[in-house]
C-alpha cells in the first residue's frame, strides 16, 4: 500500500502540489479571517475595561459643578461610581482642512494610564510619555487616512474669535479604544494639563467670542445588570444630566463601532473563504475524476491483485489528504503574519492594534471541520473505485465516447480552431465542470466586490447616503445675518439647483433618553427599511439600534421630549441612518413642532445639484462670504476615506487571489486534459498542426468556459448582491445597501476573469510544445 | 536514373537513461527515391520505427544529416517541421490514430486545412472524393470507435492522402488489421505507387513487404543489406514472397 500511495504521490504530483497551493491560500485566508475576527471585538472590550470607560459615557458642557453632577449620579444605588475626564470641544483645521466633527482637547494624565502610545512608525507600541510638552499633541492613527496627518504636522484649534487659537504640533500617535475609528466623527486629542488650562482661560476672557466650549466626560459604571437605555433615563430621571448632555453612548454601542469595519470586511473575506472553499472542493473533484480516468487501468491491476476498493480508495484518501493537510497546517501558521500585514494595514483606519494571536479554540474547530469536510468529500467522490471491473478497466472498454450527432457543432470549416476547441468541450465537457464551475464562483465573487465598490464610488458617496437619513449633495445652514435667499444666489450661480429640502438636528429625548431626532419637511425623503415614513404629526421612525435598545416594534409607542414639552408618537417605520452610531431617530417637521418652538437657525438647508462637482467651489464661497456664519457641509466625511482606501485594499487583494486561484485551477485542470488528450494533440501535430494554433485552441477552451462562467457568474452577482451584502453591511449599521453598477463594474470582472483563464490556459498549454511526437504516437 | 527523395547521411540516434547510452541508429546513410515504394524490414528492435520516424522529421536525431529535397529538414524549426508535415509528407500508423471525437469526414477534412488549401469548399469536395475513393462515404459521419479497423485505416489513409503529399510514411500500418483489411490496405497503396505517389513503410509482415519494389533490412541500428525488386503485380506475388522469404532466410531473420 505504501509502495502504490508513493507511486501516485510521484506521478500526480503536479496536481497535488496544485491542491496543497489552493489550500493553502485558502487556509492563510481563513485563518485571517478568523484571527482579526475573534481579535477585533475582544480586543476593544479589554482596552475599554482596562482604560477606565464606563457602561454609560455621557459628553456635557455648559455645566461649571461638574463634580456635583457626578456625586449626584454616583449616589444612584443603579450606579456603581463615576469618572470624569475634562476636555474642551473644538472645531480644528489640519492643513487648511476643517473637520466636520468637534475634536475633544483631552487632558493626558500619565497617572491613569489610560492610552497606549504607538511608535513614530506604527509598528508596535511605545513606553508612555510621563507629560506632554506645551503645545504638543497625540492623534489617533485615524488621523493619517482622515487627513493625511503626519508627525510634526500642526492642527489649528480656534478657541475663540479674533485669531484666538491654539496650534499643537503632532508628536505622536496614540490608541484610542473609545472613538479611535475612522468610523467616529468624533476625535480625542491629548494635550498637557497647562494647555488646557491656557484653553479655559481663552474661553472665559472671549465671552460671545468664544468658539470652543469646555466640557466633561462622564463615565458612568452601573452596579446593577439593567441595560444601559435603562440606566440611562434612571440618571435622567433623578438628576440633571440630561440638561447638560451633548450625547450619551453605551459601551456596547461604542465598542460596535470601533468594530464596525473589522466585522464588515471580516464578514466579506469570510464569504471569500467560502467562496474557495467551494473552488478546492471542486478542484479536488476534478482531479479525482481525472486520476480515477487515467488511473483505471492500474487500478484494475490492482484489483487483479487482490486490493478491494477500500483499500484502493483508503489510498487515494491518503494521496489527498497529505497536501491538503500540509496545506492547511501552514496555511495557519501563515496566516499569523498574514494577519499582521492586514493589521499594519488598516491601523490607520480603525485606529487600534488588534492583537493577532490565533484564536485556538475557533482554529481547531473551523479547520477541523474543514478537514472533515474535505475526507468525506473525498470518500463520497472515490466511490467510483468500487465500480471498476478489472477486466474492463484492463481492456479499456469503459471509456466511451458519445456525441449526439444531431446537435454536433462540425469541427471543421470556417473558423476552425474555434470550431475545434468548441467541439472538443461538447465531447468533453465532464472535463470543463470543474473549469466552469470555478469561473462562475469567482466571476460572482469578483462582481460582487465590484458591485459594492461601485456603490462605495470614487468619494464614497453610497456609504454616505447610508449613512445619512437622506441624501444631499450639499447643506446650508445660516446664523446670525447669512441669508438663505442670499445663499441660494451664490449657490446657483455655479450650479443649478434640482431639488431642496429642510432638516433639523435637535436634541430629544425617547422615554427618557437623549437622542439626535433627525427633523425633516419631506419625509418621504428618508432611507426607510421596514414600515412606512413619519408622514403624520403623531408618528416617528427609529433606527434599528434605537428600536432594539426600547425593544418596540412597527406600532409601538414611544414618548418624546423636547424643549417645550412631550407627546407621545407611534413607531410608524424603521430608517437607516449611521449618524451618532445608530443612535437617532426620525420625525417630520409638523411633529417636532408639536413639542419644540420654531426657530430659522435649526434648520439646515439640502441642496440637489445639477453639477456636483462644483460642491467645494460653492462651499469656499459660502464662507469666504459668510464667515462664521454660515456652516456648509458637503456629502462626505474625512473618516470615509479611510473606509474607501480599505475598500480599495479588500479589493486588490481579493484580485490577487482571484488570479492565483484561477492559475492554480487552470494549470490543474490544464495538465489533466492535456495528459487526457496528449494522444489527439500528437495526431494533429503528425498532420501538420503547428503547436502555436493548438496551444491558442487549448487557450480558447478555457476562454469560451470562461465566457459561459461570466455570464452566469454576473447574472448571480446581480441576483444575489443586494441581499448578501446587506446582510454584511447591517453588521455595519448600513442597511440600505443597493448596487446600481456601471458598465464597467460589470464588464470588467468577466473580461479580467476571462483573459486570466485564457492567459493561463495558453501558459499551461506550453507543454505541447514540449510534447515528443513520438511518445505521443506511442502513446 | 531515379531522383532522391529522401536521404540520410550518417543518421545517429541515442536514448539516454541516466549517464547510460543506448545508440538505436548507429550512423545510418541511404537514399528514398522518388516513385519507389520502399520497405523498412528487421527483427524487433532493430530501430525501423525509429529510423521511419528520424527520416521523417517526426523525431530528433543525435547526429547526421536528414535531405529532403535538397533541404536539410533534421534542423528544421517547429512551424517549419509543420508545413512539412501539413503539405509534403502523409503518416499512416498502426494504430490509425484518428481523433477519437471527430467523425471520419472530420478527421480528413481537419488535415486538408492544415495543408496548402484554405478553401473551405475545395477541402469539402476533396474530402468527399477521398472518402468515395477509399470506399467509407457510407460511414463519413461515425466516429473512429463506430467504425471496423479497416474502414478507420482507409480513412487515415485518406488523411494522408488529402494533401497530395510527396512522400507517405507508413508504420506497421496493416498491424491491427486482419487479413481481408489488411490486403484492402495493401492494395490502396500499391496503387497508389503505381500512380507516381513515393512510399516509405516499416513492417514486419513479409505479405505487406513484397508490396515495395526495394526492401531495406535493418538490423541493431544498421542496414544491413537491401534488395531490389521489380514492380509488384498480383500475379507475381507468390514468386516475390519466395524471394524475399530467401533472402530474409540468408540475413538469418
Amino acid at each position: 500500500m505504501k509502495i502504490v500511495l508513493l507511486s501516485n504521490l510521484k506521478k500526480h504530483k503536479g496536481s497535488l502540489i496544485g491542491i496543497f497551493l489552493l489550500m493553502l491560500l485558502l487556509s492563510t485566508a481563513f485563518g485571517t479571517v478568523l484571527t482579526v475576527w475573534a481579535n477585533s471585538s475582544a480586543y476593544i472590550q479589554e482596552q475599554m475595561q482596562r482604560s477606565g470607560f464606563g457602561d454609560l459615557t455621557a459628553w456635557i458642557s455648559g455645566i461649571s459643578q461638574v463634580s456635583q453632577l457626578a456625586d449626584d449620579i454616583e449616589s444612584l444605588e443603579e450606579v456603581e461610581r463615576v469618572e470624569v475626564q475634562r476636555f474642551i470641544f473644538s472645531n480644528y483645521t489640519i492643513d487648511n482642512q476643517e473637520s466636520d466633527s468637534e475634536g475633544q482637547l483631552i487632558v493626558y494624565k500619565s497617572e491613569e494610564k489610560r492610552y497606549r502610545f504607538f511608535t513614530e512608525d506604527l509598528s508596535d507600541y511605545k513606553e508612555q510619555p510621563s507629560k506632554i510638552a506645551e503645545r504638543e499633541v497625540y492623534v489617533s492613527p485615524s488621523m493619517v487616512s482622515m487627513f493625511d496627518i503626519q508627525i510634526g504636522d500642526e492642527i489649528i484649534f480656534p478657541i475663540a474669535r479674533n485669531q484666538k487659537n491654539m496650534i499643537f504640533t503632532v508628536k505622536g500617535f496614540y490608541e484610542d479604544p473609545f472613538m479611535g475609528s475612522s468610523m467616529i466623527g468624533m476625535k480625542g486629542f491629548l494635550i498637557s494639563e497647562d494647555d488646557y488650562h491656557t484653553a479655559c482661560t481663552i474661553l472665559q476672557n472671549a465671552g460671545m467670542d468664544a468658539l470652543a466650549r469646555d466640557g466633561s466626560m462622564l463615565h458612568i459604571f452601573s452596579a446593577t445588570s439593567m441595560t444601559t437605555s435603562e440606566l440611562n433615563r434612571v440618571i435622567n430621571e433623578h438628576t440633571t444630566l440630561a440638561q447638560y448632555t451633548e450625547f450619551v453612548h453605551s459601551k456596547e454601542a461604542i465598542a460596535g463601532f470601533m468594530v464596525v469595519l473589522q466585522n464588515a470586511f471580516s464578514g466579506l473575506l469570510f464569504a471569500f473563504a467560502l467562496v474557495l472553499l467551494i473552488v478546492v472542493l471542486v478542484a479536488i473533484s476534478h482531479s479525482i475524476s481525472s486520476t480515477i480516468e487515467t488511473d483505471m487501468v492500474n487500478m484494475g491491476i490492482l484489483k487483479t491483485i487482490g486490493f478491494t476498493s477500500i483499500k484502493i480508495r483508503k489510498i487515494q484518501l491518503l494521496q489527498y489528504s497529505i497536501p491538503i493537510i500540509i496545506g492547511m497546517v501552514l496555511g495557519i501558521f501563515l496566516s499569523i503574519p498574514f494577519s499582521s500585514l492586514v493589521r499594519s494595514m488598516t491601523l490607520t483606519t480603525t485606529g487600534v492594534r488588534m492583537p493577532i494571536s490565533l484564536p485556538v479554540v475557533w482554529t481547531l474547530f473551523s479547520f477541523g471541520m474543514i478537514l472533515l469536510l474535505m475526507i468525506e468529500f473525498i470518500s463520497l467522490r472515490t466511490r467510483k473505485i468500487g465500480k471498476i471491473k478489472p477486466v474492463q478497466a484492463i481492456l479499456g472498454t469503459t471509456q466511451k465516447i458519445s456525441i449526439n450527432m444531431q446537435k454536433r457543432i462540425s469541427a471543421f470549416g470556417t473558423k476552425i480552431y474555434f470550431r475545434l476547441a468548441f467541439r472538443q468541450l461538447i465531447t468533453e465537457k465532464r472535463r470543463y465542470i470543474s473549469a466552469l464551475i470555478v469561473a462562475i464562483l469567482l466571476v460572482f465573487f469578483v462582481s460582487l466586490i465590484g458591485r459594492i465598490d461601485a456603490w462605495l464610488g470614487s468619494d464614497g458617496k453610497g456609504m454616505m447616503d447610508a449613512f445619512n437619513p437622506v441624501d444631499h449633495d450639499i447643506g446650508v445652514q445660516t446664523f446670525g445675518n447669512a441669508d438663505n435667499a442670499q445663499a441660494e444666489t451664490i449657490i446657483r450661480s455655479y450650479s443649478d439647483i434640482t431639488d431642496i429640502y429642510l432638516l433639523a438636528m435637535p436634541s430629544v429625548a425617547v422615554n427618557g433618553v437623549d437622542y439626535t431626532a433627525n427633523v425633516i419637511d419631506q419625509p418621504e425623503r428618508f432611507h426607510m427599511l421596514e414600515g412606512k415614513t413619519c408622514i403624520n404629526d403623531n408618528e416617528i421612525v427609529l433606527t434599528e439600534f434605537v428600536a432594539a435598545h426600547f425593544g418596540v416594534a412597527i406600532g409601538d409607542i414611544v414618548t418624546v421630549q423636547g424643549e417645550r414639552g412631550s407627546s407621545e408618537y407611534i413607531v410608524s417605520g424603521i430608517y437607516s441612518c449611521a449618524n451618532d452610531m445608530g443612535d437617532n431617530v426620525g420625525m417630520n417637521r409638523e411633529g417636532y413642532l408639536k413639542i419644540a418652538d420654531d426657530n430659522p437657525h435649526i434648520w439646515c438647508w439640502h441642496y440637489f445639484l445639477a453639477d456636483s462637482s462644483k460642491k467645494t467651489a460653492i462651499t469656499e464661497a459660502l464662507e469666504n462670504t459668510y464667515g462664521g456664519d454660515v456652516h456648509v457641509h458637503e456629502n462626505t466625511w474625512s473618516g470615509l476615506f479611510g473606509i474607501i482606501y480599505a475598500m480599495r485594499v479588500l479589493v486588490v487583494f481579493m484580485y490577487m487571489m482571484v488570479t492565483l486561484f484561477i492559475l492554480i485551477v487552470t494549470v490543474m485542470t490544464g495538465s489533466k486534459i492535456l495528459m487526457a488528450e496528449q494522444n489527439d494533440f500528437g495526431i494533429y501535430k503528425a498532420i501538420g498542426f503547428p503547436p502555436n494554433h493548438l496551444r491558442a485552441t487549448f487557450a480558447l477552451r478555457f476562454g469560451i468556459i470562461a465566457v459561459i462562467g461570466s455570464i452566469i457568474g454576473t447574472i448571480l452577482a446581480a441576483i444575489f448582491t443586494n441581499p448578501f451584502v446587506s446582510s454584511v453591511m447591517k453588521l455595519a449599521g448600513i442597511s440600505n445597501f443597493a448596487s446600481m453598477p456601471s458598465m464597467r463594474s460589470i464588464l470588467v470582472p468577466s473580461g479580467v476573469v476571462t483573459v486570466l483563464f485564457l492567459l493561463f490556459a495558453y501558459l499551461a498549454a506550453g507543454k505541447i510544445k514540449k510534447m515528443n511526437l513520438i511518445q505521443l504516437i506511442r502513446e | 536514373m531515379k531522383n532522391v527523395i529522401l536521404r540520410a547521411k550518417n543518421v545517429c540516434k541515442s536514448f539516454y537513461q541516466g549517464s547510460e547510452e543506448t545508440q538505436i541508429l548507429k550512423s545510418v546513410t541511404t537514399d528514398i527515391y522518388e516513385g519507389d515504394f520502399t520497405v523498412i524490414m528487421g527483427a524487433s528492435g532493430a530501430g525501423k520505427s525509429t529510423l521511419l520516424y528520424a527520416l521523417s522529421g517526426m523525431d530528433s536525431i543525435t547526429s547526421g544529416e536528414v535531405i529532403f529535397k535538397e533541404q536539410k529538414i533534421n534542423n528544421f524549426s517547429e512551424k517549419e517541421q509543420a508545413v512539412l508535415r501539413a503539405k509534403q509528407f502523409g503518416f499512416i500508423f498502426q494504430q490509425m490514430h484518428l481523433v477519437s471525437n471527430l467523425t471520419l469526414f472530420e478527421n480528413i477534412a481537419v488535415a486538408g486545412y492544415a495543408g496548402e488549401s484554405k478553401n473551405i469548399k475545395d477541402i469539402q469536395e476533396k474530402t468527399m472524393k477521398w472518402l468515395q475513393q477509399m470506399n467509407i462515404d457510407g460511414v463519413k459521419n461515425h466516429l473512429p470507435s463506430q467504425v471496423s479497423g479497416g474502414e478507420a485505416q482507409r480513412a487515415a489513409i485518406a488523411r494522408a492522402m488529402i494533401n497530395n503529399p510527396q512522400l507517405i510514411f507508413g508504420d506497421e500500418l496493416t498491424g491491427a488489421l486482419n487479413k481481408s483489411s489488411s490486403e484492402e490496405v495493401l492494395n490502396l497503396l500499391t496503387g497508389f505507387n503505381k500512380n507516381g505517389q513515393s512510399i516509405l513503410m516499416v513492417t514486419h509482415d513479409i505479405k505487406a513487404a513484397i508490396r515495395g519494389n526495394r526492401i531495406l533490412y535493418l538490423e541493431d541500428g544498421k542496414i544491413l543489406d537491401e534488395l531490389d525488386l521489380a514492380a509488384y503485380q498480383e500475379d507475381n506475388a507468390k514468386t516475390r514472397e519466395a524471394k524475399v522469404n530467401d533472402w530474409l532466410t540468408a540475413l538469418q531473420w
